[in-house]
């Protein structure tokens, strides 16, 4: 049986859905996104949750329990089931694309994507993206989890012998890559990953310390009043600056300029701050909007509970939804059916996943 | 007093060899023919503009750098089969001496307003001496207004002019199925009107791609060539372009200002 609704489940849900929105660029709606008051965006949220839940498996769950061995055999095993459906979505867009750019008679929709390289040179660019070291747009996300989850034996053993170390070590790593700028390279074309895995790798580690109701964890749920007073002015100072475009300069900061800058592909300090108040303050509304507003919460917490179908579909709705708008002119009415539609069709594919493991126990 | 006066002289001593080795070496480097653009990408009826910045950055260090950002990295750079990207082994070849580094950002599906806000990151992190800018398809496709992406687009060229980094535009693609399509038309004049009234360069890829598509539909005595056929033979052209581009700007005057013609037209 699904579990029942919750607060993890539903803000991943509420993350994949802006998410989907957020991926089809000029969508109307996507001006209705929390990105547009918040230095942060709907990849940190996906990101702390993904770390959140791996606490929630190792120490909340009997899943968890059991040696090292057991529990790199079974996190290796979810970083390959996240591989096989990155190249499997990846091998989809890239269908997508050829097709659509066919079947209209529009050969720049093969340059959409970073898939130019694809269609020019397939042998280097396929092995790219089995290497993950090609990465097409707006599919970048899942290469970081595929990694973090590749790593995150290393996090829980290091939490289980050593639950001081891995926080510091991680924030030393954040740090380290922030000032002296490191990341991952692209390959075959020259560049970086969008996601740095060197920096994005603190939310990660974050979200699993801060599930655990020791330590850190222990000392915030202590301490939540006195959090949120104190975050709450962050979020309204940064919802300031961004909605008046106030956010200073860059060429202005002195160096490292990374530590100042506000930057997504580094999850630079402004952000990854913003973002942990952001989490301080909304953690607080979810029993109210579980109690006035439960036709919202159910289907949330399901798109949640199965995040990882959710997110491939979303991932190829998005694309949908661009060629649709390409082909159909944008407008209110248009996006409103992308939007609506889109959404529907990610609830069929959690409801049918859910409906699946019925069966399977059932049976 | 009179040491002060010696030093005087001797700082106008060195000031005037300075200029008169500067000089020798532009002079030097004037000589460098721009690269020539194969037969069959045609003319690209670029206007020349100048690129003073890089120009300084290349009497004073021999070398330049350039941030590449926008929709297709590939298409504009040229995709290196030996690792570096067509463009960068152009123009080393070109210009003796020339060390080229290309920061490549490139971020598909990013929209004119999107780009504009990670221009201004990487500028402060890698501080280029020129941006490439590929901008127009997605917004196009994407069926931003005009109006927006035009804002977009002066905001950010402006904001590069006032941090002394030179632009180039890349314009939008090329498919015949395009021709009629009014929004991306207008997307199309749009980044024109720009580029003249803001004296920057662009580079008509449109332009460009429609003179190869006639070429390559001659030469193949093919009236209708596809324009599937294109896309390689076209990343190649605009590599050629680029680098030509860059060279002639890099060491050409500044030209008198060109009055941006009326929208629409």
């Amino acid at each position: 049986m699904p579990r029942d609704a919750n607060a993890v489940d539903f803000w991943r849900g509420f993350a994949l859905v802006s998410i989907f929105i957020n991926h089809v660029p000029g969508i109307y709606y996507e001006r209705f996104t929390h990105r547009n008051l918040s230095f942060s965006d709907s990849a940190e949220l996906f990101v702390f949750l993904a770390g959140w839940s791996l606490g929630l498996l190792v120490y909340g769950s009997s899943k968890g329990k059991g040696g090292a061995a057991a529990l790199t055999f079974r996190l290796g095993g979810r970083s390959l089931q996240i591989y096989t459906a990155h190249i499997f979505i990846s091998g989809l867009a890239l269908a997508m694309l050829a097709g659509a750019a066919y079947l209209t008679d529009t050969p720049p929709i093969l340059e959409w994507h970073n898939a130019a390289a694809y269609f020019q040179d397939p042998a280097r660019t396929q092995l790219g993206i089995v290497l993950l070291t090609h990465q097409l747009g707006y599919f970048d996300i899942l290469p970081l989890y595929v990694v973090l989850m590749l790593i995150a034996p290393a996090f829980v053993i290091m939490d289980r012998f050593a639950p001081g170390l891995l926080l510091p070590l991680s924030l030393g790593l954040y740090f380290t890559a922030l000032i002296v700028k490191f990341t991952a390279p692209t390959w075959p074309v020259e560049g970086e990953w969008f996601f740095n895995p060197f920096t994005w790798q603190a939310i990660f580690v974050l979200g699993f310390v801060l599930s655990r109701d020791q330590g850190l964890g222990h000392l915030v749920r202590s301490n939540i009043t006195r959090i949120r007073q104190v975050a709450l002015p962050i979020v309204i100072l940064a919802a300031i600056v961004v909605w008046f475009e106030l956010y200073p300069d860059p060429t202005r900061f002195p160096e490292p300029k990374m530590l100042f800058l506000h930057g997504k592909s580094f999850l630079t300090p402004v952000r990854l701050l913003q973002f942990l108040a952001l989490a301080a303050v909304f953690s607080a509304v979810y029993a109210t909007i579980a109690r006035w507003l439960p036709w919202l919460t159910e289907p949330l917490s399901m798109l949640g509970r199965n995040s990882l179908y959710v997110f491939c579909v979303a991932s190829l709705l998005s694309l949908s939804g661009q060629i649709i708008r390409f082909l159909y002119s944008g407008s209110m009415a248009v996006d409103t059916i992308v939007v609506v539609v889109g959404i529907g069709l990610l609830c069929l594919t959690a409801w049918l996943a859910e409906w699946r493991q019925r069966l399977g126990s059932h049976g | 007093m009179a040491n002060r006066k010696h030093r005087s002289r001797l700082s106008a001593a060195l000031l005037a060899t300075g200029l008169i080795l500067a000089s020798v070496g532009v002079a030097a480097q004037a000589e460098v023919a721009p690269p020539v653009v194969s037969k069959e990408c045609g003319e690209p009826g670029i206007a020349d503009r100048p690129l003073p910045n890089s120009a300084t950055a290349l009497q004073q260090r021999k070398r330049i750098k350039i941030l590449a950002i926008g929709a297709s990295s590939t298409a504009v750079l040229g995709m290196g089969r030996n690792g570096s990207p067509l463009l960068e082994r152009i123009l080393e070849r070109t210009v003796k001496g020339l060390d080229v580094e290309i920061i490549n950002r490139g971020f598909s599906g990013e929209l004119a307003d999107a780009a504009g806000e990670r221009i201004r990151i990487e500028v402060a992190l890698n501080q280029p001496d020129i941006v490439l800018w590929q901008v127009g398809t997605n917004d196009a496709f994407a069926q931003v207004s005009v109006a927006d992406f035009e804002a977009s687009v002066v905001n950010t060229v402006r904001w590069l002019k006032e941090h002394n980094v030179d632009v180039i535009l890349v314009g939008l693609q090329y498919a015949k199925s395009l021709a009629k399509d009014a929004h991306y038309q207008a997307i199309r004049m749009s980044l024109r009107r720009v580029a003249l009234a803001e004296n920057v360069l662009r580079i008509g890829r449109y332009e460009s791609m429609e003179v190869l598509a006639r070429t390559m539909a001659s030469d193949s005595g093919r009236p209708e060539l596809e324009d599937f056929g294109l896309t390689e033979a076209g990343f190649n052209c605009m590599a050629q372009y680029i680098a030509r581009t860059i060279t002639v700007g890099i060491f050409a005057k500044p030209p008198k200002h060109t009055p941006a013609p009326e929208p629409g037209k």
